[in-house]
């Protein structure tokens, strides 16, 4: 105790050196400043929150230069107790916005041009990265190629959030476009279910991913599996499998998926828990629940009838527009199509895959330095600073990490007792200003993904909360109020599920549930994209919807009317 | 020491060994891999003909001729065709060391077992490591062993075609050598040929597929001179609409290659695929597609000589390169109206 209290009296460095949020300094930046609550709750790790707010930040300004944004230059962050909290960085002068838009005439060009091929090309040049920094076997590899392993990953992670939103910032201009041209022409926005039936029905990676589990839950059945499955617990599942009959052969196979697929958090935007090929119990867990569910993997029965209807809703909507504009409007559709896939795909390929080996680097590091007796166990790595990691990488049998990590641990446990606010503002700046002031920046990826469209309250509904339509449709049953994703396995069939947000790790459940409440969330957010692919209703911005509904509470959800009622108050 | 290997069977391929056998044998072996059915066949490497050009000497006599040229050979396309000329005299003068020849012919053999025939037909085809459009020979109707090692000898020396060295001196490539490989594949007793594109090219709807195709074997389709018979499948339910034309010309297979002629009045308005076999190549081009994410550019024969399905025969693969580009007139007025959702 006294030697932790003797660090603090030193001043440990701070988790990122030089984007610690500073509110004088900072409230002189920007007024307001939004807590990053999809991605930053519960608190970062110091070292997952180094790599986050460092490129995160460096892509969004990346991405909003090469494209030259007219209005925004991208997003500043800093980090505050595990935190991560961003404001937009707005472009000032008329004329400084007159001579950005110049340049993104000319850079958005190829997104509207060839978008395939620009996604697929940068698409394989990270691919080839990971490649390269799998090659490396870490537990064999000397203290100068893992450092330099470290390092280079360290570098992925930047170019990933370059990627990352370069196309995000793209992609969903076109998505806005198209929105803004269905509501002047079609007096259609993007929470009306024929927008919604208009871009769903595309198959996509993460699904992929997910039919694949389905897969193996009834080759588990065949293989007279289903039992053992059935009666194990999440965290014993992979050794009960291995110890009976078939489950060797059928674990072997399931790995090797793994090894593919598998390069995946279990919380998307963390590292300190294991990946899937580390630790199987999330997807086993998943195929556990495929087979209490039983009948067939709904994605597919769904799918011929999201894609019916999405043809017969182009026909309706192409027959209202006039002949001389449907040559860019089917263009412009097909772009807003495309938006749903990336929005899905690019979480698997860039933030879930990097996110994997940029654990796989650091736990490489961890167990060097734990054998060296730098730290005590690989995990601690979570909290040394890349600054600390250079400085003993080498010689690591030279340096005690330990006080540094007893210290960061002793804050970063601080930090997971106290919610972190969901806005720091300026004094005499308030909430309404906050926002007013992201939807004048027209920052494509503020409107689309934080702040997306407030609900209407209608009265004559008699709702108990209202908010707005992520996926048209209605659906009646037992709330599953889930707070976070180590809560997942107790999702049963049938139930609709409430939480703050929903990501990539969720998609799995989706195939469980009825429905879907979420706190916040805009057309472009996990929740409603993958509730409209499996065809059930998503009520977006219910703000108070995880604190106000009980789990086992039966509630009906409209997402058609905005309505949800609560049935046995 | 153990000689490197240097012929394949199509099997042990797949798309990364482009640099060992060539891009048309690597598509080959990826196809075998993906379970579609390729005419049985196999590869020889890059390093077959490395081997010829060593073990013979040829290599470095071709390399010190090229190099007394020295720049000049740039400049004049009458250089270039005398260094042609004397580049195929040397090769022509040059027999295959009897251990290659054997090797080669042991493996038309085994391949005719394989089919149970003797004097099976084979097509013997370059197979380039980079794109060398054209520039390379292809020898169709092959019979024997002895001529099967002709005809690889052939390929190899057109490398040293004209526009082939024209067009390595183009593009800055050296001059003296070309990394070629040699497929040398059953040929294909085309009842009818064309392409499947998994993407309608001219709307960018990915929501169907369509086939085109042709009595007899592809290059009608694919040149554009008919007007093949148009199949559209909607991929959810596999419908079927057709659209049969009347197909008055074809290429078919001759004694020394292929030639044009007249379609047979009886078959002129038939369909050139039974609904099975559109089924079937449906069914074989999403799986593709699916397998590799993007809609897919694909070559299929239908075998007169086999049944269904095993008659149903693909010969390239590839990712669908022209799905729908908008007109230049569509993409200004949207980056335009993108533009202004920046104006406030």
């Amino acid at each position: 105790m006294t030697n932790v209290l003797q660090h603090d009296a030193m001043r440990l460095v701070p988790a990122v050196p030089g984007f610690e949020f500073d509110a004088p300094v900072d409230l002189e930046i920007s007024p307001a400043w939004f807590l990053d609550a999809t991605h930053s709750v519960p608190p970062w790790t110091p070292l997952f929150g180094w790599f986050w707010i460092n490129f995160c930040r460096h892509g969004m300004q990346y991405g909003a230069e090469k494209l030259s944004l007219p209005t925004t230059k991208g997003w500043d962050w800093r980090f505050k107790n595990g935190g991560g909290y961003l404001t937009v960085l707005l472009v000032k002068s008329e004329e400084e916005r007159r001579q950005r838009e110049e340049r993104f005439r000319v850079a958005i060009r190829p997104f509207v041009a060839n978008y395939d091929e620009l996604w697929r090309s940068q698409l394989d040049e990270m691919l080839g990265l990971y490649e390269g920094l799998k090659k490396l076997d870490l537990d064999k590899a000397s203290n100068i190629e893992l450092l330099d392993n470290f390092e280079q990953t360290i570098n992925v992670c930047r170019r990933m959030w370059e990627v990352h939103m370069y196309m995000m910032y793209g992609t969903y201009t076109a998505y806005i476009l198209f929105e803004n041209m269905c509501r002047e022409l079609l007096q259609i926005d993007d929470s009306h279910p024929l927008f919604h039936a208009l871009i769903t029905g595309f198959d996509n990676k993460v699904l992929q991913v997910d039919k694949r589990i389905w897969e193996f839950s009834q080759k588990a059945a065949k293989l007279g599996l289903a039992g053992v499955v059935l009666h194990s617990e999440p965290n014993e599942l992979a050794a009960k499998i291995e110890a009976a009959p078939n489950g060797p052969g059928f674990m072997a196979e399931f790995r090797e998926f793994l090894n593919e697929d598998g390069w995946r958090m279990q919380r998307m935007s963390e590292m300190n828990l294991p990946t899937w090929i580390e630790d199987p119990a999330p997807p086993l867990t998943n195929l556990k629940q495929f087979l209490v569910k039983g009948g067939g993997f709904n994605l597919e029965e769904e799918r011929a009838k999201i894609g019916k209807r999405r043809e017969e809703a182009e026909k309706e909507v192409l027959a209202k527009i006039a002949p001389e504009q449907r040559g860019w409007f089917t263009t412009l559709l097909r772009l807003a199509q495309k938006s749903g896939v990336f929005s899905e795909e690019h979480d698997h390929y860039l933030d879930l895959y990097t996110h994997a080996l940029m654990r796989r680097s650091a736990m490489g590091i961890g167990r060097r330095f734990a054998s060296a007796g730098a730290i005590d166990s690989a995990d601690d790595i979570f909290f040394v600073i890349p600054e600390e990691i250079r400085k003993a990488a080498l010689n690591p049998d030279l340096f005690n990490l330990r006080p540094t990590v007893a210290s960061r641990r002793a804050e970063w446990q601080e930090w997971c007792k106290e919610p972190n606010p969901p806005v720091i503002l300026k004094e005499g700046f308030d909430m309404d200003q906050a926002i007013g002031m992201l939807v004048k920046s027209s920052d494509p990826i503020a409107l689309k993904v934080v702040v997306g469209s407030m609900p209407v309250v209608r009265a004559e509904l008699k709702a108990d909360l209202y908010g707005t339509c992520g996926s048209p449709g209605v659906a009646e049953g037992m709330a599953r109020v889930i707070l976070s994703e180590d809560q997942l396995a107790d999702v049963q069939p049938g139930e609709i599920l409430v939480a703050a947000t929903t990501s990539p790790s969720w998609t799995p459940v989706f195939s469980l549930i009825k429905g879907v409440v979420v706190d916040r969330g805009a057309s472009l957010s996990h929740a409603a994209i993958v509730g409209r692919e499996y065809g059930i209703p998503v009520l977006l911005n219910v703000f108070v919807g995880s604190q106000q509904i009980k789990t086992g509470q039966r509630i009906r959800v409209d997402a058609n009317l905005g309505a949800l009622y609560v049935l046995d108050k | 020491m153990m000689s490197k290997k240097w012929i394949y069977s199509l099997d042990e391929l797949g798309q990364e060994h482009a640099d060992l056998v060539g891009r048309k044998c690597a598509n080959l072996g990826e196809m075998t891999k993906l379970g579609m059915r390729v005419p049985p066949g196999f590869a020889i490497s890059v390093d077959g003909f490395e081997k010829y050009m060593r073990e013979t000497g040829l290599g470095k006599r071709i390399e010190a001729y090229f190099a007394a040229l020295g720049e000049d050979l740039k400049k004049s396309i009458q250089k270039q065709m005398e260094a042609s000329a004397a580049a195929k005299q040397m090769m022509a003068e040059t027999p295959l060391p009897a251990s290659i020849a054997d090797h080669i012919e042991r493996s038309y053999e085994a391949l005719c077992a394989g089919c149970s025939a003797t004097g099976l037909p084979v097509a013997v085809r370059s197979s380039g490591a980079v794109s060398m459009p054209g520039q390379m020979e292809t020898y169709l109707h092959v019979r024997g062993s002895a001529e099967v090692t002709r005809r690889v000898r052939e390929v190899w020396e057109s490398t040293f075609n004209t526009r082939a060295i024209s067009f390595r001196l183009e593009k800055g490539m050296q001059v003296d050598k070309a990394p070629i490989g040699i497929a040398v594949i059953r040929m294909v007793n085309a009842k009818s040929a064309g392409v499947v594109l998994t993407v309608i090219p001219t709307t960018g709807d990915v929501d169907h597929a369509v086939i085109e195709g042709n009595w007899g074997l592809g290059e009608s389709v694919v040149s554009g001179e008919i007007t093949p018979d148009n199949f559209i499948i909607h991929k959810a339910s596999l419908a079927i609409e057709k659209k049969v034309s009347k197909k008055t010309r074809w290429v078919v297979s001759t004694a020394n290659g292929t030639a044009k002629a007249d379609v047979p009045v009886d078959l002129q308005d038939m369909p050139c695929l039974e609904d099975d076999e559109i089924r079937e190549l449906a069914r074989i081009a999403l799986h593709v597609e699916k397998h590799f994410g993007v809609p897919q550019d694909m070559e299929w024969v239908v075998d007169k000589d086999l049944p269904f399905p095993e008659s149903v025969i693909w010969v390239q693969a590839r990712a669908a390169k022209f799905t729908a580009k908008p007109k230049e007139a569509d993409t200004d007025y949207i980056t335009d109206q993108m533009a202004r959702l920046f104006r406030r």
